[in-house]
């Protein structure tokens, strides 16, 4: 597709073995990573070229992106203050939004501490590579998203991996280490890819027996799980009991940006050392405001959880009438295992014919190198959208073929 | 090889082969990315094996710096020895 200079010791040459995978799937129809949309419809709605599709992969669980509340806070944010903060949020890129979104957060979570970053990427960067440091050990759980393997990268710690979603694995590997040195366990509360959710609950208490402080990142379950969307930690009863919880403001909330809650007030020194969270410019204010006004969304009406849960019960169970097999439970997150990465990409452009975008996600972002059609559901939905996306799915070897 | 490392290779290479996606015989100087295929995903995989065959901590950025059968033995070695 693009040219790769194929001299010994080209900078691209290591491309190469990717632009024979990429080569193999563009043969089969659209280029199914980074495509494009041409016009945005409404949250669940969006035209590819000519042809109107429905959005079964947005992350949007609460559908909040066209929300009237999310998007006059947006605009006045930017006629109030501009369309940048121009800076980082140690020098002049802190605006008494950022601080009010901090309060907010701090006041929901019933934490001690907030961090408000540019992205949820950063805020797992900003808060894990800060905490654990040279001598210190961090955990992770094998399945852990991108994010905290980078985070793990750019910390001094050592870092261990356990078995995914096993808190037995957990307190073998922990009894193993040393005596010296901090130990912080890191889990997801629902996994990104699969669908599936923790044990938070036994994790807290196997860190605790065993010294350890723990993170969640619930960058998919706030909005989903818990009293009002408080998350995984809130559903299993034991958000007081976590010590960081990190989220993202680019799903539920409907905006970009990411932060991280902590009981400890202590937690507030990662705001001078954390590079990712000093050596990038603050969050916009109109994504500040956005996100803000999904939290107050949030904390006062549960009414788009419950209708995202109706949602998620009717694809879920309409796929496996339709003889798919999720690799998950019931959730708002609907991972549909397939054979190999040139059938999926097969099947997603059927789909995207269909008027259907699922995500795709192939190895080496999935665990067990799985290939999988992702599918994400937003209480903005409609029951005959659902049933349209069931349809497809019910036809899908038809499409395929 | 002391004794000690010959026994921690003969089961290394018992390991590596179960996930080998080349018929590529497992000698020291075995390349295991590039000789036996195993990208460093699996490779992280491989080594929750260790450290469990072997009781220790391993940790992942260890791993990193591993190219040949020998470094893993050598770094197996290292950290058996404590
Ligand atoms: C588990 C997890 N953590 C963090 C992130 C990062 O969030 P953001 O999109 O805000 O960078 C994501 C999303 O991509 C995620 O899936």
């Amino acid at each position: 597709m693009f040219d790769i200079d194929s001299k010994k010791n080209g900078i691209f040459a290591k491309f190469a073995p990717l632009a024979k995978r990429a080569e193999a799937v563009s043969t089969l129809g659209r280029q199914p990573f980074g495509m494009t949309f041409d016009a945005m419809l409404s949250p669940t709605r969006a035209r590819v070229g000519n042809a109107e599709v429905v959005l079964a992969g947005t992350n949007n669980y609460l559908g909040l992106t066209y929300d009237p509340r999310c998007m006059s806070a947006a605009k006045d944010a930017i006629d109030r203050q501009g369309t940048a903060t121009t800076g980082s949020r140690l020098a002049n890129g802190t605006y008494s939004d950022h601080v009010d979104l901090e309060s907010a957060l701090r006041d929901f979570f019933g934490a001690a501490s907030a961090l408000v970053c540019t992205t949820g990427y950063q805020a797992n960067l900003a808060s894990i590579s800060a905490l654990a440091g040279r001598g210190d050990h961090l955990l992770i759980d094998a399945d852990s998203h991108a994010c905290i393997y980078d985070a793990c990268r750019l910390s001094d710690a050592e870092t261990i991996r356990f078995r995914h979603n096993s808190p037995e694995d957990l307190a073998k590997r922990l009894s193993r280490l040393p005596a010296e040195g901090a130990r912080l366990v890191v889990i997801e509360g629902l996994y990104s890819m699969l669908g599936d959710v923790a044990p938070v609950a036994e994790f807290v208490d196997v860190a605790h027996a065993h010294d350890a402080m723990i993170f969640v990142d619930e960058a998919h379950s706030i909005g989903c799980y818990g009293t009002n969307g408080r998350g995984v930690a809130d559903a299993q009863g034991v958000l007081d009991k976590v010590d960081f919880l990190s989220g993202t403001f680019s799903k539920s909330f409907a905006s970009i940006g990411g932060f991280c809650v902590s009981r400890h007030a202590a937690f507030e020194y990662v705001r001078l050392v954390s590079r990712p969270y000093l050596f990038t410019a603050s969050g916009s204010p109109a994504n500040v405001a956005a996100a803000h006004a999904a939290l107050s969304v949030m904390a006062e009406d549960t009414s788009r959880m419950e209708s995202l849960w109706a949602r998620a019960h009717q694809l879920h169970a309409g796929l496996v009438d339709a003889g798919f097999e999720p690799a998950s439970p019931t959730g708002p997150i609907i991972a549909v295992p397939r054979p190999d990465e040139l059938t999926a990409v097969r099947e997603w452009n059927a789909l995207l014919r269909a008027g259907i975008y699922v995500n795709i996600a192939v190895p080496p972002a999935t665990p067990q190198a799985r290939s999988l059609l992702r599918l994400s559901v937003s209480a903005a939905h409609s029951e005959a959208e659902i049933d349209q996306i069931i349809g497809a799915f019910r036809q899908l070897s038809a499409l395929a073929a | 090889m002391t004794s000690d490392t010959s026994a921690i290779f003969d089961q290394i290479s018992k390991i590596l082969s179960a996930h080998a996606k080349t018929d590529t015989p497992i000698t020291p100087e075995t390349r295991i990315a590039a000789d036996l295929a195993i990208d460093s995903v699996e490779m992280f995989d491989i080594v929750m094996e260790i450290e469990d065959a072997y009781d220790i901590s391993f940790p992942i950025e260890e791993a990193s710096d591993i190219d040949s059968v020998q470094s893993l033995v050598d770094t197996i070695g290292r950290l058996t020895d404590v």
